[in-house]
């Protein structure tokens, strides 16, 4: 991570301007045990009181390390009922890391988070379809299967 | 722009600037080593 992906200009950009970055050995105490941390890097998302909504293991690339923490923040709106802002952000990791690791995720969290803002069912059976297309052996294919009943 | 990652080591002055600048905080356990 330090001689790739952290030097990168867009990763640094991200940072930067997105995210409040904390890094500490991975035998930290309290830390290591509270996070149960057992290899590295391991990379961590925390909402503003420091509770865990996504994280990595291993090392990412800068062009995934930026979908990965874009779904970081996208599953901490979500899990915290901020559907709104779950959408906005997990839209761009769809159309502008369409290709990426966090994708297949990131669509089907879009979905689910489509269907919480608006009771509108049409969100899963969307996110299923795109899912189906495009990343047909992924699990989050296999996980939103049931919304391909909808109709 | 920045030319390198500051990166903060506590967790409490993390908190503290995460709900300043309401931003979610990415937290990296690595190897020093």
């Amino acid at each position: 991570m330090d001689a790739v992906t952290y030097p990168d200009k867009a990763v640094i950009g991200f940072i930067t301007n997105h995210i409040i970055p904390l890094r500490v050995p991975y035998d930290h105490q309290p830390l290591a045990q509270e996070f149960k941390v057992h290899w590295t890097p391991t990379l961590v998302s925390l909402d503003l009181d420091g509770k865990e909504h996504h994280r990595t293991l291993g090392f990412l690339p800068p062009e995934e390390l930026i979908p990965s923490l874009m779904l970081g923040i996208g599953k901490t709106h979500f899990d915290l009922g901020q559907f709104g802002e779950a959408i906005e952000i997990l839209d761009k990791v769809v159309t502008e890391h369409a290709r990426s690791d966090a994708a297949p995720q990131a669509i089907f969290f879009r979905g689910v988070a489509g269907y919480k803002h608006t009771h509108d069912p049409k969100n899963l059976r969307l996110a299923y379809d795109r899912l189906a297309a495009d990343f047909p052996n992924d699990e989050w294919a296999k996980r939103a299967r049931p919304y391909s009943l909808i109709t | 722009m920045a030319d390198k990652i500051e990166w903060l080591t506590s967790m409490d002055e993390a908190l503290k600037r995460a709900k300043a600048e309401n931003k979610y905080v990415l937290l990296d356990f690595f190897n020093p080593n």
